[in-house]
């Protein structure tokens, strides 16, 4: 079964994602905080995380930072809704494997999420 | 040589005196011997040598007096007409300290220098501090345009010769002299480049601020003590003035380097504060834009569903085109705030052109327009910002393609102009053209001739072009074409950045997802 964890404060991004990927035979989980996805994950281990940058309290780029330091084998999507130089540089610093910037395209977002879980899987 | 002809002059002369002392003591000894003959029979017709003899040594006696005489009365009058000439000048460079304007200062002196002194050239050297050289700021007897591709280094040999030799009259001949033939030939050079018999070096107390160099109408022709003992005192009074003009056109350069400044500064500090805008616009917007056309694509691409209506299904692919077209207005808005830090290297233009190309070629040719490109002579790599390059081109051939709508031509050319080291991008189409009261229009921001474009492009393009000093321009013929020609300067790769510029990469921008590659949308 390929997981998913979506995580963005907006709840109506989570849900319409959550429709889309759950049709496509996807465990969807979504998270609206930083703390409840890292609950999540650490719950549930999903394959991909698909993560929003702009949050509050805790951001996505501290997320990400800890996810990639205790989940290491967990893949990260990062979601920007402005294509920030310096945000996308740090991300890819920090171990992001991609970065999407909204309004999304689902049908490429759905590809790459496909690609991320068969590079996890094929080695295996 | 010319030592050696001077003397010959002076021997030829006294042959010449010599002659005609003999002769007149002859005639007149001739003359005086007929009158005494009408009284009286002479006494000393035995000896018909004596009277010419007695008369020579008479004349020769009178001779010197008399030539005394002469040359004292010929000399008041010339020193008089040199005087005044003299007296013209002085007066003249006081009158000069009013002209501020080096251009204009040295004009004046040049042409009123050589007319009242009667010379042949006449060239004023001033230093140039930006370019650390000595130019030609003005000319009388030869062509301006020839004089002002003089230059003299501050190593040349003449001036050199100058800062030893203080504030002194240097005469080109003697100068040359004075040393061995290698150097003596560089010196020559440097004088012959200015046309220059002589030159008076400007002096305000020890700083040397130029020279006037200038050859008289008469190769033969010298100077006396008193002609130098005169430069030097017109050459103070212009050397100040002089001083002042370069001081005014120095103040004038750093105040239009201040001001350049500024602009800058306030250009940035307006692009900081679109950026600010445009950053909150873009967080604010694009997760409501996101939810509107992530449900709608949702719907769109749902499995297993029934079959959506026709018409809803139109609505669905209105909406998800809608909302990115709103989004691009706050990305394209980014990406002109954003670009003065953008990462630059090495690109060349060329490829940029040509991924473009095949960017939009999915759309050209299904409108069946037709696209050429001729990239004329070697283009040198430019040193700029890969994505910024291809905004310009792809924002003009869209305008472009927008313009022909179907069937049509597009021709794009890259050329380059090594004499002014410039780049030409010269996009061209067939299409409606621009009406002349629109074509200043085309470049303001959310300008827009179509119902669904933003208007952002060109303002774009324009905003990007001019960060790299270049400039761009539009004709149009409506019905017919426009031509948009983009000039770049070409910036010279900096040495110690290209390594480090080249390990900086960008490896997931280049895989850039959805927004910028139009024909996706199609597929909906």
């Amino acid at each position: 079964m390929k997981t998913l964890l979506i995580v963005d404060d907006e709840f109506e991004i989570c849900d319409f994602l959550k429709t889309f990927f759950e049709e496509r035979e996807y465990q969807v989980r979504t998270a609206t905080s930083g703390q409840a996805a890292l609950r999540e994950i650490a719950e549930s281990r999903p394959n991909v995380v698909l993560l929003d940058i702009q949050m509050p309290v805790m951001d996505g780029m501290a997320v990400l930072k800890k996810i990639k330091q205790d989940f290491p084998g967990v893949k990260v999507i990062m979601v920007t809704a402005v294509e920030t130089r310096e945000k996308i540089e740090e991300a890819i610093r920090l171990g992001a494997d991609n970065y999407i910037t909204k309004p999304l395209s689902l049908e490429y977002l759905e590809k790459d999420v496909q690609e991320k879980i068969s590079h996890l899987t094929s080695p295996a | 040589m010319n030592l050696f002809l001077k003397k010959r002059r002076r021997v030829v002369k006294k042959i010449m005196v010599g002659v005609c002392l003999f002769a007149a003591g002859s005639l007149a000894s001739v003359l005086f011997a007929a009158a005494a003959a009408r009284w009286k029979h002479a006494s000393w017709g035995a000896l018909p040598f004596a009277p010419v003899l007695i008369m020579t040594v008479v004349c020769l006696l009178v001779y010197k007096p008399l030539d005394l005489l002469f040359t004292r009365l010929f000399k008041d009058y010339f020193f008089k007409k040199k005087s005044y000439a003299h007296m013209t000048l002085m007066n003249f460079a006081s009158d000069l300290a009013l002209i501020l304007d080096l251009g204009e200062l040295a004009n004046l002196v040049v042409n009123t220098f050589g007319e009242v002194l009667c010379l042949k050239t006449v060239a004023l050297l001033v230093p140039n501090r930006v370019r650390n050289d000595y130019e030609i700021a003005s000319a009388y007897g030869w062509s301006v345009s020839d004089a002002k591709r003089i230059r003299l280094r501050e190593d040349s040999p003449l001036i050199g010769l100058i800062r030893s030799e203080g504030a002194h009259t240097l005469v080109r001949d003697r100068a040359v002299r004075t040393l061995a033939w290698q150097d003596a030939n560089r010196l020559a050079h440097d004088f012959d480049s200015l046309r220059a018999g002589w030159l008076i070096p400007l002096f305000v107390k020890s700083e040397f601020v130029g020279a006037m160099a200038f050859s008289a109408a008469r190769p033969e022709a010298s100077f006396d003590e008193g002609d130098f003992h005169f430069f030097r005192e017109f050459a103070d009074a212009t050397a100040k003035c002089v001083r002042n003009a370069l001081f005014v056109s120095e103040l004038k350069v750093a105040n239009e380097e201040l001001q350049d400044v500024q602009s800058h500064l306030l250009q940035s500090t307006k692009l900081a504060a679109i950026e600010q805008l445009a950053t909150g616009l873009a967080h604010e917007i694009h997760n409501p834009l996101t939810i509107i056309s992530g449900k709608a694509q949702v719907l769109l691409l749902q499995k297993d569903r029934n079959r959506l209506d026709q018409r809803i299904e139109e609505v669905l692919k209105t909406i998800v085109k809608q909302t990115k077209r709103a989004a691009d207005i706050t990305r394209k808005l980014l990406m002109f705030s954003q670009g003065s830090g953008a990462p630059k290297e090495s690109l060349k233009l060329e490829q940029v052109l040509e991924d473009t190309i095949a960017l939009v070629s999915y759309q050209t040719s299904l409108d069946g327009i037709e696209m050429t490109r001729k990239i004329v002579n070697a283009i040198p790599p430019v040193y700029a910002n890969v994505h910024e390059m291809r905004e310009v081109f792809l924002n003009l051939i869209l305008n472009a393609v927008q313009s022909v709508g179907s069937k049509g031509k597009i021709h794009c050319e890259i050329h380059y102009q090594p004499q002014n080291q410039v780049i030409e991008i010269l996009i061209s189409d067939t299409g409606c053209g621009i009406p002349e009261d629109r074509l200043d229009k085309v470049f303001n921001p959310f300008y827009t001739t179509r119902s669904d474009g933003v208007g952002l492009g060109l303002f774009v393009t324009k905003q990007i072009v001019h960060r790299y000093g270049g400039s761009i321009r539009v004709e149009s013929r409506p019905g017919q074409g426009s031509l948009f020609l983009v000039r770049l300067p070409r910036e010279e790769v900096p040495a110690s950045t290209v390594s480090a510029q080249k390990s900086f990469a960008w490896p997931l921008l280049k895989e850039e997802p959805l927004p910028r590659e139009e024909p996706e949308l199609g597929d909906f």
